[in-house]
């Protein structure tokens, strides 16, 4: 802290200095003092720390864009209903009438053999052999979207086998292994990154830890002073914790930049590999909230370290002390 | 003002530091606390402060019954003490004005009051313009002073002193002990540690000799 001018009307006028001299600005001013006095221990710790809460933020952010993905699948997924090619079109539009008023259907398309032979075409080039065969042999086909939110995997396969059995229905194709599939990556991935997050966060917290423990041995001296002069144990631990949640605060926002920075780096590349699955997939920026809860986890996480230094079970005592 | 009633104080492995120590002072006196290195002098204003606890007896400064003590009263308690140390214990890397404030800043003093006190201290002490410099650029005697302005800054009514002169020279030791002699004019109790014969010889205040933790001589 700077000294005070003797005039003592003056120094009243200076906010900052008043501030500074109260109990709390005292303790927020010694947390700060801590970074600064050995300002390249700190910023190796705070990087360290960063690049530790950085790893669980990417992991968060990307868990993010793939439970996007997952979802989006989800809607999309459908029963194909193959018809007899000898079915006459009146036939087929009474069957898909009776296909949707079924229960656990949310909606129904009926693509007609003249369509799907368009849509045929369209995707390769077999002009050729469609003249050789002389009529279209595709058949008519109505696509089914059962109601996922409420019917589970084994409902929907009941439904597919039920559906199956309907007099016109020549087979059914369920379109919803893959999407199961991807979600139970996804779900797998989810796990495995919640894991890693956790046990990086744990090192944060030690980092942290073991940060104030340090310092409070390179301040003992200020702290006993401190004690004989009649300072309380609150008084005494208020910079710790302060100091717990400066470390955590700005580990989570140098962690932040850091994710932000690689998902930024990796964005390009996710997305031309989307592109060439067909995927609508995008590596998505994180919302402010994400941020913000990150920020939010550091901290609470520092606070925690802080209390733990002073309170755990192996806790340091402040100013020592019977 | 303090009482110590067949006070006992023994560290782990070791005999004890003080045994069955028993005396008075009254509220305003000036005492020398006399006695060899290891006497029991230092474990004696320990246990004033409320820096140790007892083995055995009771102590009472200022009509307050030590035990049962809670650890908040603890601290009240403290923060009505000033202690002076031999080796005066300042934080080189605060000001001079910054370290007397700190009894005021753990007191939670209002501001206004703090800059007041603090100017008034170091102006008693002879340091009223040395607020800005930092405890290393001072000489020993100055920094003492301002150990002593820490110590009265916020007007306790008792003053322990533990060997304040013992690593300055006579003519700063006197100079030291005047100090200490103008705050106990003004009704503060003082209890002054210190070996230095040349002292005790030049100043008549009652003296409470210890030896080898017990009590040799009372006021």
């Amino acid at each position: 802290m700077k000294p005070l001018d003797e005039n003592t009307a003056e120094v009243t006028s200076v906010a900052g200095a008043r501030w500074r001299y109260g109990r709390r600005g005292y303790a927020l001013a010694a947390s700060f003092a801590q970074l600064g006095g050995r300002k390249l221990a700190s910023a190796t710790t705070l990087m360290a720390l960063g690049i530790t809460l950085a790893l669980p933020a990417l992991l968060l952010f990307t868990m993010d864009s793939l439970d996007t993905l997952a979802s989006r699948s989800l809607e999309g997924e459908s029963l194909t209903l193959y018809l007899n090619t000898e079915l006459p079109a009146g036939d087929s539009a009474r069957l898909r009438s009776e296909v949707a008023a079924s229960p656990g259907i949310r909606e129904t398309r009926y693509i007609s053999p003249s369509e799907a032979l368009e849509t045929f075409r369209k995707q390769a080039d077999v002009d050729a052999a469609l003249i050789a065969l002389g009529k279209n042999p595709l058949p008519g086909a109505i696509v089914v979207y059962p109601d996922t939110d409420q019917l589970e995997d084994a409902a929907i396969r009941a439904l597919a086998t039920a559906l199956g059995a309907l007099p016109g229905v020549e087979r059914v194709q369920a379109d919803l292994r893959w999407v199961r599939r991807l979600q139970a990556a996804v779900a797998l991935a989810q796990l495995v990154a919640i894991l890693l997050a956790g046990f990086l966060l744990l090192t944060a917290l030690l980092v942290i830890a073991n940060t104030i423990r340090l310092e409070l041995s390179r301040r003992r001296n200020e702290l006993e002073v401190s004690r004989l002069l009649g300072a309380s144990s609150g008084f005494l631990a208020r910079p710790v914790i302060y100091a717990g949640a400066v470390y955590g605060f700005l580990g989570g926002l140098i962690g932040n930049v850091l994710a932000l920075l690689a998902l930024q780096l990796l964005r390009g590349p996710a997305d031309d590999l989307a592109r060439l699955y067909g995927s609508g997939f995008l590596l998505s920026l994180p919302s402010l909230e994400r941020l913000g809860l990150i920020l939010l986890v550091s901290t609470l996480l520092g606070l925690l370290a802080a209390l733990l230094t002073l309170y755990g079970p192996s806790r340091q005592k402040v100013g020592g002390g019977p | 003002m303090i009482e110590f009633d067949a006070v006992g104080l023994a560290y782990e492995r070791g005999r004890p530091a003080l045994d069955d120590v028993s005396f008075s002072l009254a509220g305003g006196s000036f005492t020398f606390l006399t006695g060899h290195s290891g006497a029991g002098k230092s474990s004696l204003l320990r246990l004033v402060a409320r820096l140790e606890r007892p083995t055995h007896g009771a102590i009472r400064v200022g009509g307050i019954d030590y035990a049962g003590l809670r650890p908040r009263q603890e601290s009240a308690l403290r923060r009505q003490m000033g202690i002076v140390f031999q080796d005066n214990r300042l934080l080189d890397d605060r000001s001079v004005f910054d370290n007397v404030a700190l009894p005021l800043i753990i007191g939670g003093w209002r501001f206004s009051d703090i800059c007041t006190r603090v100017q008034a201290a170091l102006d008693k002490v002879g340091l009223g313009n040395r607020g800005d410099a930092r405890p290393e650029v001072l000489s020993g005697g100055e920094q003492q002073r301002v150990g002593i302005a820490r110590a009265v800054v916020a007007r306790p009514k008792l003053l322990l002193a533990d060997e304040p002169t013992g690593n300055l020279d006579p003519d700063i030791s006197a100079d030291i002990l005047e100090l200490l002699m103008q705050f106990n004019a003004s009704g503060v109790t003082v209890l002054f540690a210190t070996h230095d014969t040349a002292l005790l010889d030049a100043y008549d205040f009652p003296r409470l000799t210890l030896s080898r933790g017990s009590i040799q001589s009372r006021p």
